[in-house]
C-alpha cells in the first residue's frame, strides 16, 4: 500500500525540503481517486504494491564537464533542481499517477546539460521478479545553447505465469532554455503482463527545441501522456511515435502541444498497428493560445488494423484562441492496402511476409531516427517477434 | 513444335459483376516477345492482373497453363516463384523499405535460396550499370518520391534481378518521355538478349516496339484477341486506328 508509513521509510536520511515536497505530493495523492479509462475499458484499476528497484539503470557514466547526470536518489543530487521539481500546471495521464510518481519514486535521474553533448545519456530498466516495479522521476534541464539526448528503455522478462503485474509509472519533466535542443527517446517493450503509465511534460524556451520519440510496443496496458509547452517565440517541438498492440492490450496516448509563443512550431506523427483484440485511443491536441501568432502545428496518426477484432479511436482536436495560426490534422485507420499487398506478393513474398514487411516498413523511418544502434535492434527484434502470427 | 511456356485457353474473367475477358486465347513460346495492343477498356490490364493472380479478378472460365500446369488457383507469390513477373503500370510506394533490401529479400523469396550479401551486391551492381541507373537509388525507399520514369526503371531493375521466365510489362511506356522509353526498352532488350525470358508487352504505342522488335503482335478488342500479326500490324494500327480494324473485321 502507498501509505504514509511507507513514505516515511523512504524519506529517512533525505533533505528536509525533499521530505516536505514528497509529503505534500503524498497528501495530494491520497485525496485523489484512481481514474477510469472508459474507452479502454479500464476501470477499478488497483495500483500494484510498491517495491524497490535495485538494479543499475544508468547505463553510461558521462557525468563530467558540461553535463551533470545523477541518480535522483543520490544524496544532494537534487540540490540544483529545486526550481524545476515542481510543475505548477496539472499534467500527465492523471494527477493520481503523477503524484504517485512524485511522492513514491524508487528510481529516476536528474540531468543538467550546459554544452552540446554528442553521446546520448542512456537509461535502461529491465523488470524481473525481484525488481517488478519502476516508479521513476526524471528531471532534465538543458541550459542555453546546450544540446542533449536522453534514451530511456523499459523492458521486462517475457511473459511469466507467476508474475502478472510488472508495473512502471513514470514522471519526466523537461526544461529547454533558449536555443537549447533536447531529444528524448522513450522505448517501452515490456511483456503483455506489464502495466505502463508514463507522464511527460516539457517547457520550451525561445528558439529551443524538444524532440520526443516514443515507442510503445509492449505492455498489456499502456497509458502515456506528452504535454509540450511551446512557451516562447519560435519554440519548436516534434513528437514521433509508434505503437503496436496485440492480444488484449490497451493503449492510450494523449499528446498535447500548447502553442503560447509566437511562431512556435509543432509536429506530431504517430504510426501504429493493432492485431487480435487490441484497443487504442489516440488523443492529439493542438492548442493555440491567445498571442501565438504565426504558430504552426501539425498532427497525423495512421493506424493499420490487422484484424477485424481490434478497436481504434483517434480524437484529434484543434483549439484556436488566436486567429493567425496554422493547424492541420490527419488521421486514418484501415486495413493493409490490397494493392500494396498484391505488389509485394508479385515479388514472391507470401501474404504473411508481405503484411509483416508493410507494418515494419511503416515503423522504420521513426525507428531509424533513434540514435542508439542496439536499441534500434531490440525494437526491430521485438516487433518481428510480435508479428510472427500476423 | 516449339515448347510453349504459357498457354491461355478460352479465358473469361470478371471484376466485380463485369465480364472483361470473354474467351481469350494466347500462346507464348520460350524466348518470344509478344505484344498486346488494344483500345482503352479492351481488357489489357485485366489480362496482366489475371495472369499475376490479383484477387479482385475472378476466372470464370478457361485455363492459364504455365509450363504445362494449370495455375488458375495459384496464389500470387506462388506464381512469382514459378517465374512470372509483372511490371506494374502504377508501382506501389513502400516507404520504409530500401530498394536494395527489397530486392535482396524478393530475390531470396522468388529463388527460394538466400544469396550472400557480397554476391548479391555484385549482381545488383551489374544490373544497375546495365540499366544506366544511379547507385543512390538503392538506398532510397521503394518508389517513394520517384518520378514516373524512375518508377518504371525500377520495375525493370526488379525484372533484371529476379530473372523471371515470363515478364509481363503492363504499359511500362505510359507516362514516359521519348528518352525514358528508349532507356527502359533498351534495358528490357539487354535483359532478354542473353536469356530465354519470354515477354508479354502491353502497350498503346509503338515506340517501345521499335526497340524490342516483337515476334508477334496481337490486337485485343472487347476481351478477345481479334487479330494476330507481326510488326506490320502494329504499324497499320498506328496509321489507321482500331476503328478501321474493327470495320475491316466486321465487328
Amino acid at each position: 500500500m502507498y501509505s504514509i508509513e511507507l513514505l516515511n521509510g523512504l524519506l529517512c536520511k533525505k533533505e528536509e525540503w525533499i521530505k516536505a515536497y514528497r509529503l505534500r505530493k503524498f497528501e495530494e495523492f491520497e485525496k485523489l481517486p484512481v481514474p477510469s479509462w472508459k474507452r479502454l475499458k479500464l476501470e477499478n484499476f488497483s495500483i500494484p504494491d510498491f517495491k524497490e528497484y535495485r538494479k543499475e539503470f544508468l547505463k553510461n557514466d558521462i557525468d563530467g564537464e558540461g553535463i551533470f547526470v545523477k541518480d535522483i536518489n543520490d544524496v544532494s543530487a537534487l540540490d540544483e533542481f529545486k526550481e524545476y521539481i515542481d510543475v505548477q500546471k496539472s499534467f500527465g495521464i492523471s494527477d493520481k499517477f503523477v503524484t504517485l510518481g512524485e511522492a513514491f519514486y524508487n528510481s529516476g535521474v536528474v540531468i543538467k546539460a550546459a554544452s552540446k553533448l554528442k553521446e546520448p545519456v542512456r537509461i535502461s530498466y529491465s523488470l524481473d521478479n525481484e525488481n517488478s516495479v519502476v516508479i521513476d522521476h526524471n528531471i532534465i534541464v538543458a541550459e542555453r545553447d546546450s544540446e542533449i539526448t536522453v534514451v530511456i528503455d523499459y523492458s521486462s522478462l517475457s511473459e511469466n505465469e507467476e508474475y502478472m503485474n510488472f508495473f512502471h509509472n513514470g514522471v519526466t519533466k523537461v526544461y529547454a532554455a533558449d536555443k537549447a535542443v533536447v531529444n528524448i527517446v522513450k522505448v517501452q517493450r515490456m511483456s503483455n503482463s506489464a502495466y505502463h503509465f508514463d507522464s511527460n511534460v516539457a517547457f520550451i524556451g525561445r528558439e529551443a527545441k524538444v524532440n520526443w520519440i516514443s515507442v510503445e510496443i509492449g505492455s498489456g496496458i499502456s497509458a502515456t501522456s506528452f504535454i509540450t509547452n511551446l512557451e516562447k517565440t519560435a519554440s519548436e517541438s516534434s513528437l514521433k511515435s509508434i505503437y503496436f498492440g496485440d492480444g488484449e492490450s490497451r493503449i492510450d496516448m494523449q499528446y498535447t502541444m500548447n502553442h503560447i509563443g509566437m511562431r512556435s512550431i509543432s509536429n506530431i506523427e504517430t504510426r501504429g498497428a493493432l492485431k487480435d483484440k487490441a484497443r487504442k485511443v489516440f488523443r492529439g491536441n493542438l492548442d493555440f493560445k491567445k498571442g501565438a501568432r504565426k504558430a504552426k502545428g501539425e498532427e497525423a496518426e495512421y493506424a493499420l488494423l490487422l484484424d477485424p477484432t481490434v478497436k481504434a479511436d483517434a480524437i484529434p482536436v484543434l483549439f484556436c484562441a488566436e486567429d493567425d495560426v496554422q493547424g492541420n490534422h490527419a488521421a486514418s485507420a484501415g486495413q493493409i492496402d490490397e494493392n500494396q499487398l498484391f505488389y509485394l506478393m508479385s515479388r514472391g513474398f507470401n501474404e504473411k511476409e508481405a503484411k509483416k514487411l508493410i507494418v515494419e516498413a511503416s515503423f522504420k523511418p521513426i525507428i531509424d531516427s533513434i540514435p542508439v544502434e542496439d536499441i534500434k535492434e531490440s525494437i526491430n527484434l521485438e516487433i518481428h517477434r510480435r508479428l510472427v502470427y500476423v | 513444335m516449339s515448347e510453349k511456356l504459357l498457354k491461355i485457353e478460352n479465358l473469361e474473367t470478371m471484376i466485380e459483376d463485369k465480364k472483361i475477358l470473354k474467351g481469350l486465347n494466347l500462346e507464348i513460346g520460350k524466348g518470344e516477345v509478344h505484344v498486346i495492343m488494344g483500345p482503352n477498356g479492351a481488357g489489357k490490364s485485366t489480362l496482366a492482373n489475371t495472369l499475376m493472380g490479383h484477387p479482385k479478378y475472378t476466372i470464370v472460365k478457361g485455363d492459364i497453363i504455365f509450363e504445362g500446369e494449370i495455375i488458375n488457383d495459384l496464389r500470387v507469390d506462388e506464381r512469382a516463384k514459378k517465374g512470372i513477373f509483372l511490371s506494374f503500370q502504377y508501382p506501389e510506394e513502400i516507404p520504409g523499405v530500401t530498394v536494395e533490401n527489397f530486392l535482396r529479400t524478393a530475390k531470396g523469396a522468388v529463388s527460394g535460396k538466400q544469396m550472400s550479401i557480397m554476391a548479391f551486391k555484385k549482381l545488383l551492381k551489374e544490373k544497375i550499370k546495365m540499366l544506366d541507373m544511379k547507385e543512390e537509388y538503392l538506398s532510397r525507399y521503394l518508389n517513394e518520391g520517384f518520378s514516373g520514369g524512375e518508377k518504371k526503371k525500377n520495375e525493370i531493375l526488379q525484372m533484371a534481378v529476379l530473372e523471371p521466365k515470363l515478364a509481363i510489362l503492363d504499359e511500362t511506356d505510359s507516362g514516359l518521355d521519348v528518352d525514358a522509353i528508349r532507356i527502359v526498352a533498351e534495358g528490357v532488350k539487354k535483359i532478354i538478349e542473353n536469356t530465354d525470358t519470354s515477354v508479354l508487352v502491353i502497350t498503346h504505342h509503338n515506340k517501345m516496339l521499335d526497340y524490342l522488335r516483337p515476334d508477334f503482335v496481337h490486337v485485343l478488342i472487347d476481351g478477345r484477341i481479334v487479330k494476330t500479326g507481326d510488326m506490320n500490324l502494329a504499324k497499320e494500327i498506328e496509321s489507321s486506328g482500331y476503328e478501321a480494324l474493327k470495320n475491316q473485321l466486321g465487328e
